[in-house]
């Protein structure tokens, strides 16, 4: 018996020390191991976009083989411990302890996004109805105090909690509500319509849950079917069907023909999404092309990549 | 006519009491039966609404995407081929192997150790010790699933990393088989001691005392007499145990990888779960990719039936030695 659990102890102490004497150089020629969103993630979406494969953003089957699903939270831990992995992660989670790649020569920081000069991100835009198109005066002074909310600073801290970077702002609501007199007054029988982008959805549903107590307890109606519904339920064909909106929101730059009435369009946010290896990796900067050639399998290994 | 009038008779009759007493004992009753109404009725609700929304899939054309096939569907060895919301080619086959076989691991690794603490608590340790071993063991089934899970992707995830290292292998971050392997066991593992000792415990004192004045040890006598007459109990411990394995989704959805093809039977290879298959970006989808979670989740019913069944039916075969 006795020494059966020293054999025991002896193996579980060679394991350790084997474990502990691994020496941590990064080894090029490691396979690369591929982590991504699932298939119904808006920034999966945003990030093959990015990286010009939008056709990998809802199909894993042209992705490259045996790569991992995980969460955001789930990708960044993941991040710590696969020294050969590479994932991404929207830009408002990056940290330190995992080494954000710069995108096409391009550090992934909150300022590099708002020069426009870090590629991998995508706009936040909304559109509302024309301004004589609006079935009453307070339904339109609701939705522009709506839009003036988007850029106070109460805005952008919930546009920020919600993982994306909001425009630059230093008004709060309190010092612009006496321009919205409606807000005064009491809109518990009004309903505003928001649509468009799902992606936004979320930011969208904090921001009028946010504002509504704010403007006279109005009702926020959310029903998010797609960036291409965002302009078309506001002032495009179906501005007078059943589904119209007051608010359209679109996760990408309006098209031609998506351009409205002066005025009534504009941005209220970038979703920047970084790529993310461990930090010993020696790679710190990949072009969307490496990132597309990696995900989809056409290199395996790191080497392939730095040579 | 008259035969109403009889049933109304009847009726008074019953409801007529001779005593205040009686009249709150009989609410008493009604009060009970109306419980075990609410109670009993939940999962034949859960079971039908499960049942609808599953079955979509299979009979209608999913807004034009066409039909899943069934047999495809239960055979198929790629989750989901082509366009998210585009496509019909959904299969669990695959997901089917991983979950039995992750679960039957896990069992191997936690039901020796539940039993031999449950013993250690039931007749070894000394009392004060046993005392706070069961109830630390008491602590551990209470902790929730989503917390063995944060443990799983904090730690064991590196620890698998790093094992995988040792044998030369490059796991993905961890993610494998063998973590969710491990998390899993470490869940079940409360439910087995707690149920184990309780079996174990309730061993008559005669048969115990009998197999010593034979002349056995006491070791002997845990091990051959003590343990074989609790079986029954421990194997209830064990089919709680597989239950809970089968059915935990949030913990096994953060160490295992969630591949979607397979199986995957190395240690070191991602897999992926019934329950992790359904959770995994179930709050973001909609349409068939969203009914045919609920198709999966009939899938797992069945499983988790027959398995119980199984089990119910080996447990009898054993038999039953005397215990209390």
């Amino acid at each position: 018996m006795k020494k059966f659990v020293f054999t025991v102890f002896a193996i579980l102490f060679s394991i350790s020390l084997l474990a502990c004497g691994q020496t941590d150089n990064w080894d090029e020629s490691s396979v690369i191991k591929v982590y991504t969103r699932d298939t119904s993630s808006g920034t999966r979406a945003g990030f093959m976009e990015g990286i010009d494969f939008s056709e990998a953003a809802e199909d894993d089957s042209l992705l490259v083989q045996g790569f991992v699903t995980k969460d955001n939270t789930g990708i960044l831990t993941s991040m710590k411990i696969d020294e050969y992995g590479i994932g991404y992660i929207s830009l408002a989670s990056l940290n330190n302890e995992v080494k954000g790649l710069n995108f096409e020569g391009v550090a992934p920081t909150v300022a590099n996004v708002l020069n426009d000069t870090y590629g991998l991100k995508r706009p936040f835009n909304y559109v509302i109805r024309s301004l004589d198109d609006f079935a009453n005066e307070t339904e339109k002074n609701i939705t522009l105090a709506f839009i003036a909310f988007l850029g106070t600073t109460d805005g952008v801290d919930i546009i920020t909690n919600q993982g994306a970077v909001p425009l630059p702002s230093t008004q709060s609501w309190d010092d612009i509500k006496a321009d919205y007199d409606v807000c005064a007054l009491d809109n518990s029988g009004v309903t505003i319509k928001f649509g468009g982008s799902d992606s936004i959805e979320k930011i969208a549903l904090a921001l009028s849950a946010s504002f509504s107590p704010k403007c006279g307890n109005f009702i926020p109606e959310h029903d998010h079917t797609g960036s291409s519904d965002g302009f078309k339920r506001t002032q495009g064909s179906e501005k007078d069907g059943d589904n119209y909106k007051h608010v359209g929101f679109a996760s990408r730059p309006f098209k031609e023909s998506e351009l409205g009435v002066a005025g009534t369009q504009g941005q209220l946010a970038w979703d920047a999404i970084v790529a993310i290896v461990h930090l010993n990796n020696e790679v710190s900067n990949l072009s969307g092309e490496d990132l597309k050639k990696i995900y989809s399998g056409v290199f395996t290994t790191w080497k392939q990549l730095l040579s | 006519m008259k035969k109403n009038e009889s049933l109304f008779m009847n009726l008074k009759k019953s409801l007529s009491f001779n005593s205040k007493k009686e009249f709150v004992d009989f609410l008493v009753r009604v009060f009970f039966l109306i419980c075990t109404i609410i109670s009993a009725s939940f999962i034949f609700i859960i079971i039908f609404f499960i049942a609808r929304e599953g079955i979509k899939p299979f009979v209608t054309d999913n807004d034009g995407i066409g039909r899943v096939n069934i047999i495809r569907f239960l055979m198929g060895t790629t989750w989901l081929e082509g366009t998210v919301f585009r496509s019909n080619l959904y299969g669990v086959g695959f997901i089917i192997v991983n979950t039995v076989y992750i679960t039957l691991l896990a069992l191997l690794i936690a039901m020796p150790v539940g039993v031999l603490t449950a013993l250690f608590i039931a007749k070894i340790a000394p009392k004060k010790l046993s005392e706070i071993l069961r109830t630390t063991v008491e602590l551990l089934a209470a902790i929730p699933s989503i917390v063995y899970g944060l443990f799983g992707s904090g730690v064991i995830l590196k620890i698998v990393y790093d094992l995988a290292k040792v044998f030369g292998v490059q796991s993905p971050g961890g993610n494998s088989v063998l973590a969710t392997v491990l998390v899993l066991a470490l869940m079940i593992l409360p439910t087995i001691t707690a149920l184990s000792e309780v079996a174990i415990r309730s061993v008559r004192s005669d048969i115990e005392k009998g197999s010593l004045a034979l002349g056995a040890t006491k070791t002997q006598t845990n091990f051959k007499v003590v343990l074989t007459s609790a079986k029954s109990g421990i194997f209830t411990a064990a089919i709680l145990g597989t239950g809970r394995a089968l059915g935990e989704a949030t913990a096994v959805y953060l160490v295992a990888g969630n591949a979607r093809s397979g199986p995957s039977l190395g240690l070191f290879q991602t897999t992926s779960t019934l329950t992790s298959t359904m959770l995994q970006g179930l709050k973001e989808t909609i349409g068939i990719d969203y009914d045919i979670r609920f198709s999966v989740g009939i899938v797992l019913m069945i499983i988790i039936l027959l398995t119980n069944t199984i089990l119910n039916f080996v447990k009898r075969r054993i038999g039953k030695v005397d215990v209390k």
